[in-house]
């Protein structure tokens, strides 16, 4: 894990710069096990920045919300760059959002840290559901270690780690200007085999399964506006003319918002799981999403989020793509 | 109001009894979180929950509702929708969803009453279950209230290890029992101290707490103060807390049809939504997510009281449980609360 | 069974007068509630709006343009610009839309008995002031009322509402009308420039008088400061607001400025009032 007194010192010498204006981070969450994005301004927010296996959340999707509201009379827009800490699969999102021309390269300094996996926060959550004090994590070895009511609990990092960390290839950030920390060992184990059984499974038990997932759905979207490549400026779930998906909440119109997102995230999700970490309702949203990504993968070998100077894959042609699908 | 018990040995039957004449909500289990769903055994409900992950204002106000039926169109006609009457009991509310009710009651009844909501609240019999295990983000006391409260539901059950302790708190819920007394027996005093104890447990479990005290007031001088675009700053603007929200009350109104058929339907709707407040000209009155979070927090601690006199939040938790980027309204309302200006 | 105070009665539209035409397209709709009994029952104060709807398309929040005196209909004034305005623009006389309301509170054409009256419109802004104009220019009425003064510009010559009734009401010696548009036109024999420039050099004079205003936020921000230099004073200034509304009635949330609802506790406001209003417009 990173030293936190070298994030910190790398942190204030990147706010220090001229041409930055402030740097999101992570800091600790206001209970339990919650960590919380940061915002710096001053060398002094920036003393909050930590780095633990508890910083779960994509920061990638805050320089893609910044606000642009109606300059003031004689205001000037501060076009300085935004300071961002990533991990491997923030530092995708990044590249991805560039390569689609969502951002510009020179808009943020990435402080890049190899991330060795995070907890999962509804894992850890459920399983100590009485921890209202603010509860620091490290991982040793194997282990996470932290303390609760005075007693040291020491868990097997497999059992709280996240899904998506468990197939994660990037765990190193892509894109970078600064680097911390040790570069981490990609793990082996296969990223779609968390789908297998899935894909097994009878098109009608595929069917069920989904259904039943999608009927919880409430349309807080949740998933829509942690996830750092939903950035479109209106979505067209909004849309009143034409309205694509109704505002009825049942499982029709669900599985529309839940399948038309899915689609429009193929070839560009990196596999954060930002969007099923939101969902209030537990919806396993990063199945869909796996799926969709190993598709692409074998049909074009690509992979979302690693080279700024791609083309996005459903923005190109290339003679040799297959076609087997056109019937 | 009555105290009386009811053993656990008798309690299937008296659920099983109660579902032969109410559609009857209760808690259960799936995919490892709990909702209120109607039960048709006992078996199906799950009491060893926390909380229900939707608070069961749905199950009042539904979140998708048909307010009238029609054929559509510069010819249409309108067909009026029959209010259901069906008699329902909603059994395990935790005292704080319940007290949910109570806060939006004066919204939806007050000088225009909206008759899908009154026909529901008439219609249910709210059947409390005190907590006796509160999770590390409930706040209830710090309204006053209780873990093991009975004020806002018609009756209230304790878990005092092999009895229910049954406390019956109103006028309706004297009928409901009633109807079932032979499963009741008067409470000894000894059910009433065990109720008593567990509550005190539970209060103890509570570790958190906001400090409600003049905070109207000192709200009234913060509209303007830079802490809104602090949080602002990383809410990423979904609908979690307020849908998750029991006191969170706002919808939507649309025209949902095909060529022949329509029906003009009421969706809930979120003020973290951009939206929400969208004029048709373009023009926002809440055009950045700092308005917005500011409003849900006014609406909540400051407009609300201001119109009906209390505080429209529970202490139930759930937006700080279930928030995606830690907006904690404990620790906001706390600093709100301490702010020297 | 309680009333449903969502469900609208149905209205035929008898008659459609076309105000302005091209993009920013404004037609006036006489609506006459197919129940004779609502419609001898509807009784409302110019300010109040109504809900209108065409069925399948979905309900918006208009300011009734008609004055109550004419006992027998009621008017809207409505600019094409989104989805059920412009739903509302294809229909044809004789067509059925759905009408709820009347709603919120009303500019106090009862307190006002023998006082001047300034109306100051922009482009649509004009609708719910109409509705006072008629009334107190009514025959039973005018003797009511001290002087009147309209004045009212848009951007272009096209623009303007109501130009027939103008028209008529130019030729009356009991009402002064001053006409506006932004930029010059040839044969344009009026003012040229904005609104609030042309209240003041139309100078009304402050005693015994009430301003009423509507238009776009940005005219209406500056005809209040115009006034208030005019030496107008809080409580003599009002305007009506728009919000975005889905219920109408104070129940669904969304028309909130401060603990106030725009809904039921407006649209129309004093000054005095939108001072002391801390909220979102």
């Amino acid at each position: 894990m990173v030293d936190q007194k070298e994030l910190v010192k790398v942190a204030k010498e990147t706010l220090a710069r001229k041409d930055v204006k402030y740097i999101i981070g992570y800091k600790k969450g206001s209970y339990g096990f919650q960590t919380s994005a940061a915002f710096a301004y001053t060398p002094k927010d920036v003393e909050e920045f930590i780095f633990t296996p508890l910083c779960n959340k994509n920061l990638a999707k805050y320089p893609l919300k910044e606000e642009k509201l109606p300059l003031k009379r004689g205001e000037e827009e501060d076009k300085r760059k935004i300071g961002l800490i990533v991990k491997g699969c923030d530092s995708r999102a990044i590249s991805q959002v560039i390569q689609e021309n969502g951002m510009k390269r020179e808009e943020v300094v990435l402080i890049g840290i190899p991330c060795p996996g995070v907890i999962d926060q509804k894992v850890i959550e459920k399983r100590f559901p009485n921890q209202s004090e603010i509860t620091e994590v490290t991982e040793i070895d194997d282990d996470y270690v932290f303390t609760i009511d005075g007693k040291e609990q020491k868990i097997p990092k497999q059992e709280l780690l996240a899904e998506v960390c468990k197939t994660c290839e990037y765990p190193n950030p892509v894109l970078y200007d600064i680097i911390i920390g040790e570069e981490v060992e990609v793990n082996p184990k296969a990223e779609y085999e968390g789908i297998k059984e899935l894909e097994d499974a009878p098109l009608e038990n595929r069917w069920e399964y989904w259904e039943e997932q999608f009927q919880r759905c409430i349309r807080c979207y949740a998933c829509r506006e942690a996830c750092p490549l939903c950035y479109c400026s209106t979505c067209m779930a909004d849309l009143l003319e034409p309205q694509w998906i109704r505002r009825s909440v049942n499982i029709s119109e669900n599985t529309a918002w839940n399948i038309m997102r899915a689609f429009h995230l193929a070839g560009r999700c990196i596999s954060c799981g930002a969007c099923e970490n939101a969902c209030p309702m537990d919806i396993p949203l990063m199945e869909l999403n796996k799926k969709l990504g190993k598709e692409v993968k074998e049909m074009f070998d690509y992979a979302p989020g690693l080279d700024i100077e791609a083309k996005p894959l459903l923005g190109s042609f290339n003679p040799d793509d297959p076609e087997e699908f056109i019937k | 109001m009555e105290s009386l018990v009811i053993s656990k040995e008798n309690f299937p039957e008296l659920i099983n009894t109660i579902i032969k004449s109410y559609r009857l909500f209760a808690p259960t289990e799936e995919k490892g979180f709990s909702g209120f769903n109607i039960i048709k055994d006992y078996l199906e409900m799950d009491l060893s929950y926390l909380n229900s992950r939707m608070p069961p204002k749905a199950i009042l106000f539904n979140q998708t509702e048909t307010l009238f039926l029609m054929e559509p169109g510069a010819k249409g006609s309108i067909k009026s929708k029959a209010i259901s009457n069906e008699k329902s009991a909603i059994f395990a509310i935790r005292p704080c969803d319940a007290k949910g009710f109570r806060i939006i009651d004066p919204v939806f009844l007050g000088d225009v009453i909206d008759p899908l909501y009154k026909a529901n609240r008439d219609n249910s019999v709210l059947i409390g279950l005190s907590c006796n295990q509160p999770d590390s983000s409930c706040f209830c006391t710090s309204f006053g209230d209780s873990p093991a409260s009975g004020k806002y539901v018609d009756i209230l059950f304790t878990d005092i290890e092999e009895n229910y302790l049954v406390e019956v708190m109103t006028e309706k819920g004297k009928n409901f029992v009633n109807n079932f007394g032979r499963f009741f027996t008067p409470a000894p005093p000894k059910e009433i101290e065990a109720k008593n104890a567990k509550e005190k447990e539970a209060i103890k479990l509570i570790k958190r707490n906001l400090k409600v005290e003049g905070i109207e007031e000192k709200m009234d001088k913060m509209f303007n103060h830079p802490i809104w675009e602090e949080y602002a700053k990383k809410c990423i603007g979904c609908g979690t807390c307020t849908y998750l929200c029991p006191t969170c009350h706002c919808f939507d109104v649309v025209d949902e049809s095909t060529l022949d058929k329509g029906a003009r339907v009421r969706t809930w709707d979120a003020c973290m939504f951009p939206e929400y407040t969208m004029h048709t000209s373009g023009h926002n009155p809440r055009p950045a997510r700092m308005h917005r979070l500011r409003n849900r927090f006014y609406h909540k601690y400051s407009y609300f009281p201001k119109n009906s006199d209390v505080i429209a939040c529970t202490g139930c938790g759930r937006c700080i449980r279930y928030c995606p980027v830690n907006i904690d309204i404990i620790e906001l309302m706390n600093r709100v609360s301490e702010m020297e200006l | 069974m309680t009333e449903n105070p969502y469900q609208p009665s149905l209205a035929t539209i008898e008659k459609i007068k076309v105000e302005v035409t091209g993009e920013r397209a404004i037609k006036t709709f006489k609506l006459v509630f197919q129940d004779k009994e609502i419609q001898e029952k509807f009784n409302f104060v110019p300010g109040q709006c109504v809900m209108i709807s065409l069925l399948g398309k979905g309900e918006s929040m208009f300011a009734i343009s008609s004055s109550p005196t004419e006992k027998d209909y009621l008017e809207v004034s409505v600019m094409k610009h989104g989805k059920n305005t412009s739903a509302l623009h294809e229909t044809e006389e004789g067509d059925t839309v759905g009408v709820r309301g009347p709603y919120g509170n009303h500019f106090d054409v009862e307190g006002w008995k023998n006082k001047n009256i300034v109306f100051i419109g922009g482009g649509i802004g004009m609708a719910p002031l109409r509705s006072v104009v008629n009334y107190t220019i009514n025959a039973q009425k005018r003797n009511q009322y001290g002087n009147l003064d309209i004045i009212y510009g848009a951007r272009t010559s096209n623009d303007l509402c109501f130009k027939d009734e103008f028209t008529e009401l130019q030729k009356r010696d009991d009402v002064n009308v001053h006409l506006s548009i932004d930029v010059v036109e040839e044969g344009w024999e009026h003012f040229v420039g904005f609104v609030p420039s042309n209240l003041l050099k139309v100078k009304p004079p402050t005693k015994d008088t009430i301003a009423i205003t509507c238009g776009p936020p940005i005219m209406i921000k500056f005809v209040i400061q115009n006034l208030l230099e005019l030496g107008f004073k809080d409580e003599q200034i009002f305007t009506t607001l728009e919000m975005r509304m889905k219920c109408g009635v104070g129940i669904c949330g969304r028309c909130n400025i401060g603990n106030l609802y725009v809904c039921k506790d407006g649209p129309v406001f004093s000054n005095a009032q939108l001072k002391n209003l801390e909220g979102d417009m």
